[in-house]
């Protein structure tokens, strides 16, 4: 045989090879591990999370990244540590997943950033809130696209400082996430308003039903204003008491999130008025034609406004199909250094995730329950924002967290 | 923190009517406990369907309070019939099983409830609000009382009666407390027990539905509502005395006064103040404060 005709063989089937190669592994689709709670009172966040996502890789999948496209299984974590951390073992031992996202629950979620830094499989929490997340026990290997509470406390600490208020009483769910909010506040509102004067602490059970005697409790004490460090359920119940024991008419009251669609919508035209509450999403707020479009498709797609979670959820997406594109491969080192400092266009403007540790620079906006004729729940107005760079710890005070 | 008499007094009050709630969830409990000698773990699930259904009859009359009344009343029986097709589909064949069986086949049946209650209602935050008459707070001694507690503590003691006037007053409320004391007995006389037994369970579970429609108006009715109380009414039909209704009585009052006071006093550690007075109780007297049937 000729030189000649044996490179015309050779030749095409090398071409064709490598032309193959990419098309086979295109095939194979990035894998995101879901970890979080779907039983459970926690699930109705979880679930607006997950919707929010799904809607995100939509949009993303229509193209798809770096020719694949991103595929997703979910895992219950009941809301508890051992199941988290066992669901998130299988996770990646057994469905190899290229990195997991998740959770509403602290606790899971600093237990599951620890199994990942183990592990080198990147981990991105986009509703639980804990600071230590992504400060004390931050590391490469876990990000936060959610505000935490750190952000929420310094929000609420700077907006309460401007008000009259001088007696505070601290009252809340007593697990992670309350104790963290309730330090934060009161640390930020201290700095900024030396005055201020803490004069009692209540701390219930997660979930505890009925309220009514620790907020006449609260009452009798007579605190000017009360820093309540509650999460799901909870905000609602609050809510409520403080509405049928008349509190919301003689006190003050500021609840993280409390003014998210979830809670209002719940206590429909019952709740009260006045409340203070912060989030980083209202579906009318920022009231631009990228919100009023989110907003559109996800009403299109699910029914319900999209809340704080459905925010979270589809920032994620976008997130994480735009380090892949930047990376440029599906590697988990790779993804990590393209994540670092990446920006996003979202819904409520530019976000960008913070280099020094992969939180993402959330804007906080903190307003007062108000009955509008437009719906038949309470809605948030007189709104103050506070920028992502105004409400993030600063990157020195993280190292020294950190202990670097 | 100074604490007047006046704010105990209120407190009191709060504690008391918190106490009927627990009262009327943990008397059927104890009720189904005390004549069927079945430890139902699903007790908890019925009262969160009876929250549940309240909701939706509620919001079907436009969240009016004629809704509200009509889901007061309706509610429970929906519990009830629910309650009527398991026990003849399911417990009428379980009873003579051994109580961890039935621990593990109620705690089965927990779970199952738990599911379709997700299914049909979803898992959002509910909310009911009680009549404008209701709502807002009274004075009372210098402290707020809200309207809703006094209406609750107006409807303890009526339920009291009612199960009083059930038990010792009628020919089958005779005959279930004769069963709870020893069923053999009964059936022997020729007594068609099965339909006691029937009887005595729908009512306990119309107990924990009506407990489910009265929280509704003060609560998030969520999922996971169902875990919350079923512990609680675990541990005061206990420190009641298992199957006794009084004993559930007792224990309510122990249980709510406890809480409330623990807010006022410890508000930091008010948690521990009902759990502790549970193990004061259980170390005092092991068998619960009145006589068990068990």
């Amino acid at each position: 045989m000729r030189k000649g005709s044996l490179a015309a063989i050779v030749l095409p089937c090398f071409f064709s090879l490598l032309f193959f190669f990419p098309l086979t592994s295109a095939a194979k689709p990035i894998k995101v591990g879901v970890i979080d709670c779907y039983t459970g009172p926690a699930a109705m966040f979880c679930k607006e999370a997950l919707n929010g996502f799904k809607m995100g890789l939509d949009e993303i999948n229509k193209e798809g990244v770096l020719g694949r496209k991103i595929e997703f299984t979910t895992r219950d974590t009941k809301f508890k540590v051992d199941i988290g951390l066992s669901v998130a073992k299988e996770l990646v031992m057994r469905e190899d997943v290229d990195l997991l996202v998740g959770t509403i629950s602290s606790g899971v979620a600093l237990a599951v950033s620890d199994y990942c830094k183990g592990e080198k499989v990147p981990l991105i929490v986009w509703i639980s809130k804990s600071e230590r997340i992504t400060g004390e026990k931050g590391h490469r290997y876990v990000f936060s696209t959610g505000e935490n509470t750190a952000m929420a406390g310094k929000a609420g600490g700077v907006a309460l400082a401007k008000k009259p208020f001088i007696k505070y009483w601290i009252a809340g769910d007593d697990y992670e996430y309350g104790h963290a909010i309730a330090d934060a506040a009161w640390r930020n509102l201290k700095e900024r308003k030396p005055e201020v004067e803490k004069i009692g602490e209540t701390w219930w059970k997660v979930g505890e039903p009925d309220l009514v005697p620790y907020i006449t409790a609260i009452m009798g004490a007579k605190p000017d204003a009360v820093i309540f460090a509650t999460g799901g359920g909870s905000m609602v119940n609050v809510m409520k008491t403080a509405k049928v024991t008349g509190m919301s008419e003689k006190i003050a009251g500021w609840i993280h999130t409390a003014t998210d669609i979830a809670i209002l919508n719940a206590l429909g035209p019952g709740a009260p008025e006045g409340f203070m509450g912060t989030a980083d999403y209202y579906f009318y707020h920022p009231d631009t034609p990228a919100n009023k479009a989110f907003v559109k498709a996800f009403q299109t797609a699910y029914g319900p406004y999209p809340g704080f979670p459905a925010f979270h959820g589809y920032i994620t997406a976008h997130f994480i199909a735009k380090a892949f594109s930047k990376a440029g491969k599906v590697n988990k080192e790779k993804f990590i250094d393209a994540l670092e400092g990446l920006t996003i266009d979202s819904p409520a403007g530019e976000i960008k995730m913070r280099a020094c540790d992969h939180q993402a620079m959330l804007p906080i906006f903190m307003g007062v329950t108000t009955k509008v004729p437009d719906y038949d729940f309470l809605i948030c107005t007189d709104m103050i924002s506070v920028t992502g760079d105004d409400v993030l710890p600063t990157c020195e005070e993280i190292m020294e967290a950190r202990g670097k | 923190m100074e604490i007047g008499l006046a704010a105990l007094a209120s407190q009191l009050l709060v504690g008391l009517s918190r106490a009927m709630i627990l009262f009327i969830v943990c008397a059927g409990l104890s009720f189904v406990l005390g004549v069927l000698r079945v430890p139902n773990v699903a007790h908890g699930s019925l009262y969160m369907i009876g929250a549940f259904v309240a909701f939706s009859i509620f919001t079907l009359f436009g969240s009016s309070s004629t809704g509200f009344w009509l889901a007061l009343f309706l509610a429970p029986l929906v519990v009830a019939l629910v309650s009527l097709i398991a026990e003849r589909a399911l417990f009428c064949h379980l009873y003579e099983r051994e109580h961890l069986m039935l621990l593990l086949f109620t705690f089965a049946l927990m779970l199952i409830f738990g599911d379709l209650v997700k299914i049909i209602w979803g898992a959002d935050y509910r909310s009911v609000m009680a009549p404008p008459f209701l709502e807002g707070s009274l004075s009372i001694f210098g402290s707020s009382l809200p309207r809703y507690n006094l209406f609750l503590l107006i409807i303890g003691p009526v339920v009291a009666i009612g199960l009083w006037l059930f038990t010792n007053k009628t020919k089958i409320g005779k005959i279930a407390r004769a069963a709870a004391v020893d069923r053999e007995m009964v059936g022997a006389v020729g007594i068609n027990v099965s339909w006691v037994f029937a009887a005595a369970f729908v009512i306990g579970c119309y107990l924990a539905g009506l407990g489910g429609a009265l929280v509704a108006p003060t609560v998030s009715i969520t999922i996971g509502m169902d875990h919350t109380i079923i512990i609680e009414a675990f541990l005061i039909v206990t420190i009641g005395g298992l199957g006794n209704m009084w004993g559930a009585l007792v224990g309510s009052l122990i249980f709510g006064v406890t809480q409330s006071f623990g807010a006022l006093l410890w508000p930091q550690f008010a948690i521990v103040f009902p759990y502790a007075a549970v193990v004061i109780v259980l170390i005092w007297r092991p068998t619960g404060m009145l006589k068990s049937v068990w």
